[in-house]
């Protein structure tokens, strides 16, 4: 086995062995999607028609935003970076190994949601499997890349808790996650534009459940520039230690993985 | 004869405005334990970290066993094993996988002997997060030779570290000197670098102002011998003595302290007054300068000048 299968491996051991991994990967997801899951489809059967990408996209968020950037700064900050640095551990690994890693999690909690939320609360099936595999890939791999620049970008845990509650909380209310986007005022549907879970739902609705509005052309343009932006930024902007780039710098860099959010925002996608 | 196998010509690192190393140079040869001496702030290491590839220095030119560290960082990592001062693993990583996973990036196999020479065999499942200090910074040192370095820097290697386990961190660098590996250590420790180091340069405000062995260092400084005695009567400590080529230094707890230029004069005739006053001795030490007395006394010229100016 290769040194990036080892680090590949370890790192996947450590998302059920770490308790904050296992929390924000794991536990917290799949508690929520027990309680609001019940609740929900109780108070609002509509919620029924989103309910599988809708608990997938949280369970990602969380894993994204709540635990990667996080994992980062501390990291970074405690020095473990340097340790990886005097022993050849290349700064790709280093980025791209937790997003592969929680990734294969991520599948997981999918499948988890999947099969409970049909049988038990009565969620409506994906109609198009392949479409629905994509959203997810297309879904987590913006999220992660957003967790991965903010780890990256953060001057320390704090900020980076800051940003990362900045994104997550009005993602659940605006991001079509727990409200229907298309029941939400038409001045506020033009500001979840800015959040990336509103475009992750439009790509589920569109490619993969049952009455699809059509394909979601914008949004997957709005996905795929920020998934992009937000690792070549990570990758550029990565730094061994806390003291080695002026945080302010990196963090008004990082800004421009928003554009496409910003685009988006403007012109109504 | 002497193999050249780390060379410093006129390095200079500065951040921002602060200069921390100025135009220091020096060799360390193949099979030595290189000691970098110096109070906080000395840059001590910005030299190492230099040296290790992790700061890239303003000027001068560095070659470690021919490699360049800052063009070449990727053939570096092969060649150097590093125990830094500040670093960390992280926290739910066994001592195990630790080993594994750095020796699986050195390319080499897992030394699990080194996990058992460093008596960390019984804590291999252990998280790094659930080590003691001590635990964690003999895991690093593992990590650091586990390939088999041709230099290994050491930074503060004895810190947080019981007296056995200091005690079996100095073997193990003999042990690496005499399988051929350089060991560059950075200590504030003076006695394990008088013990440990076959030379010593002293780093002060980023200038080295001694190097040599650590016997050179002590000689060069205030030769005079420290002579304590402890009588029975304190006779010794109540009258004015005056005692052959020594000046009195300090009385205090009981004990006279002389610093003598010809100990073995100066001790025949503090013994011969005792007899003769009728008191008794209790305890007599005899100490020659120490590094740390050395250092003490250069740094603390160094500051001085940098005051007046």
């Amino acid at each position: 086995m290769n040194a990036f299968a080892h680090h590949l491996a370890y790192d996947f051991r450590t998302g059920i062995r770490d308790r904050s991994k296992l929390l924000m990967y794991y536990l917290f997801p799949l508690v929520f999607f027990a309680l609001v899951g019940g609740l929900m489809t109780s108070l609002n059967p509509g919620f029924k028609q989103t309910m599988l990408p809708a608990m997938a996209l949280f369970a990602y968020m969380c894993a994204s935003l709540l635990s990667i950037p996080l994992l980062l700064v501390n990291a970074r900050e405690a020095g473990v970076f340097r340790s990886y640095r005097i022993n050849g551990v290349p700064a790709a690994s280093i980025v791209s190994i937790p997003v592969m890693s929680t990734a294969v999690h991520m599948a997981v909690v999918t499948v988890l949601i999947c099969l409970a939320g049909a049988r038990f609360y009565g969620g409506v099936a994906p109609s198009n499997l392949a479409g629905f595999v994509i959203a997810c890939v297309l879904s987590y791999a913006a999220f992660a890349g957003i967790g991965t620049l903010i780890g990256v970008a953060a001057a320390n845990n704090t900020a980076a808790t800051l940003i990362c509650q900045f994104l997550y909380i009005p993602s659940i209310i605006l991001g079509g996650i727990t409200v229907p986007l298309s029941v939400l005022p038409a001045g506020l549907q033009r500001v979840s534009a800015l959040f990336p879970a509103s475009h992750c739902m439009k790509l589920f609705m569109g490619l993969a459940m049952p009455g699809s509005p059509g394909m979601p052309w914008g949004s997957i343009a709005v996905l795929l520039s920020s998934t992009v932006i937000s690792f070549v930024l990570s990758a550029v902007l990565f730094s061994w230690d806390s003291r080695a780039t002026a945080p302010s710098r990196k963090a008004w860099a990082a800004l421009l993985a928003a554009v496409p959010f910003v685009i988006a925002a403007i012109v109504g996608v | 004869m002497t193999e050249t196998i780390v060379s410093v010509k006129g390095l200079s690192k500065c951040y921002g405005s602060t200069v921390a190393v100025k135009d220091i140079s020096f060799d360390v040869q193949r099979g030595e334990i290189f000691a970098l001496l110096g109070p906080n702030g000395s840059g001590k290491t910005s030299t190492l970290e230099s040296l290790e590839g992790i700061r890239h220095p303003d000027g001068g030119r560095l070659s470690i066993a021919g490699v360049d560290p800052v063009r070449q960082p990727g053939r570096l990592r092969n060649i150097i094993g590093v125990q830094l001062q500040t670093s960390a693993l992280p926290p739910a990583m066994t001592v195990e996988e630790a080993l594994v996973f750095f020796s699986s990036y050195h390319g080499v196999a897992a030394r699990y002997d080194l996990i058992e020479r460093l008596g960390l065999a019984e804590k291999k499942r252990l998280q790094y997060g659930k080590l003691s200090v001590g635990q964690q910074r003999r895991l690093a040192l593992a990590i650091a030779i586990a390939h088999n370095p041709t230099v290994v820097f050491l930074d503060e290697p004895t810190a947080g570290l019981d007296v056995q386990s200091r005690t079996d961190l100095h073997t193990l660098a003999r042990e690496l000197r005499e399988k051929g590996a350089t060991v560059i250590l950075a200590t504030h420790d003076m006695a394990e670098a008088e013990k440990l180091a076959d030379r010593a340069a002293i780093l002060v405000r980023g200038e080295i102002v001694a190097l040599g062995s650590p016997r050179q260092l002590t000689a060069a400084g205030d030769r005079r011998t420290r002579i304590s005695v402890s009588t029975e009567l304190g006779k010794l400590c109540a009258e004015q003595v005056a005692v052959p080529f020594a000046l009195l230094h300090a009385r205090e707890n009981g004990y006279s302290t002389y610093l003598s230029e010809d100990p073995g004069k100066s001790v025949s005739a503090i013994l011969s007054w005792i007899e003769k006053s009728g008191d008794a001795l209790i305890d007599l030490r005899v100490e020659r300068p120490t590094l740390e007395e050395r250092f003490l006394e250069l740094t603390q010229d160094k500051s001085t000048q940098g005051a007046a100016l």
